[in-house]
């Protein structure tokens, strides 16, 4: 990392705990995290380490109990509700296991929701949508309602959504939890391309090693804490590893 | 290791030059496996003795007589039979982490998640080139035998990342107990 990285996200010395009393569970238990724009993250952990809890507090979805959150320089504790409302509409974008597209709705229109619910013009919204859709290899489908759509196809319209307002972080949460290997593989060589093309930031939680380990960085949490961290970026290039291939066996 | 019915394969459709039987191999069937000349040759007269190919020669005008291989019939059987047959599976299972695992228990100083921890960094590393390489070769349009071995050698370290997070779960319940 050089001087003129920019952190996308910083998190300091956050905390989560649900319930009180003989209920009481601490979700996360004290992290401190940062990511440099245009880097891809990943978080692995069993069920229950809390990486869907640091998404969604990243993602300023849920409060902390305490600690600081600071995406692109804004310290969600310094800001009001809808001030908060405000950052998560327009600089974090999300995808998840569900698609949760509007069945009635064609693609485009899917794509187009978030920036006309924001208020802006509809032949703009159209625009960026028809632009956004073009990012994930969909330009011909935009006039095709879900139903019509492959899985595959319907994540990318959600990846395209969530990319609409060129958000400067992406939070992913088991985007490929509902696709078959192959699709998967696809959605992720994406994610990856989003990364390396367009220095898109990208945060995900998975529990698939493989899809894991095409990020530049994984961190593993357990009971609420990061017990592990490790920079994949040192390795072999990809033609070394295509030539120790050769001469393998 | 099937290098035999390989050649058999590569005869199939016709006679084929001991030399031209090596590109053939390692160009149409198998780019990780390089064969030597005296591995083809030493092969090929094995075969010979056993009756699954035979020698002919071909008189050449410009050129020396060349000698090239053919299939017999006993030969063809063979390559049949091996083409149905079930191959026997190569478990593997003689795994140097697995003993380490277990010598990490033994050994009073020395610490099981350890050893797991560190394995699994070394395998997550090593999944993170293997995609990458897997994405270049995509991009660069690599022949099918180059992508089915990377699919091959992704999915065997998705399974040993696996393997790795079932140990780390079960010696954390035999520590619970």
């Amino acid at each position: 990392m050089t001087e003129n990285d920019k952190f996308a996200v910083e998190v300091h010395g956050l905390t989560k705990v649900f319930g009180t009393g003989e209920t009481r569970v601490e979700a996360i238990g004290g992290i401190d995290l940062t990511i440099t724009e245009g880097e891809f993250v990943a978080v692995m952990g069993p069920s229950g380490s809390g990486k869907s809890t640091l998404l969604h507090l990243i993602g300023g979805l849920d409060e902390p109990t305490s600690g600081r959150i600071i995406v692109g320089g804004d310290d969600f504790s310094t800001l009001d509700d809808d001030a908060l409302t405000m950052i998560r509409r327009r600089r974090i974008g999300f995808v998840f296991q569900a698609f949760n597209l509007i069945t009635v709705l064609t693609a485009e229109e899917n794509v187009a929701l978030p920036l006309v619910l924001d208020g802006m013009d509809e032949i703009e919204a159209h625009k960026r949508a028809t632009a956004a859709l073009k990012r994930t290899g969909l330009t011909d489908r935009g006039s095709h309602v879900p139903a019509e759509l492959s899985g595959g196809e319907q994540q990318r319209v959600a990846l395209s959504r969530s990319l609409v307002n060129e958000p400067l972080l992406l939070l992913a949460d088991e985007p490929t939890g509902n696709l078959d290997s192959a699709t998967s593989d696809q959605i992720m060589s994406l994610l990856r391309r989003l990364v390396d093309d367009q220095d898109q930031t990208i945060l995900m939680v998975t529990h698939n090693a493989r899809h894991a380990a095409m990020a530049d960085r994984i961190i593993t949490l357990r009971d609420g804490r990061i017990v592990e961290q490790q920079s994949l970026k040192n390795g072999r290039s990809a033609d070394q590893v295509l030539a120790d291939l050769e001469s393998a066996l | 290791m099937g290098i035999k019915q390989a050649i058999l394969g590569l005869l199939s459709d016709g006679p084929v030059h001991g030399y031209d039987l090596k590109t053939e191999f390692e160009d149409q069937l198998s780019p990780t496996t390089k064969l030597n000349f005296g591995q083809v040759y030493t092969t090929l007269d094995r075969m010979k003795r056993d009756g699954l190919v035979g020698q002919e020669v071909v008189t050449q005008t410009e050129r020396p007589d060349k000698k090239v291989y053919a299939l017999t019939n006993a030969g063809r059987k063979e390559l049949e039979e091996w083409l149905t047959e079930p191959t026997k599976l190569d478990l593997d299972l003689r795994n140097e982490t697995f003993l380490k695992l277990m010598v990490a228990r033994r050994v009073d100083w020395a610490d099981p998640k350890r050893v797991l921890a560190v394995e699994r960094r070394a395998c997550l590393s090593q999944l993170h080139e293997m995609t990458q390489a897997r994405a270049k070769a995509e991009r660069d349009g690599a022949p099918v035998q180059t992508m089915l071995l990377l699919e091959l050698a992704l999915l065997r370290l998705e399974a040993f990342a696996k393997w790795l997070e079932r140990c780390e779960a079960v010696l954390s319940q035999e520590d619970a107990q």
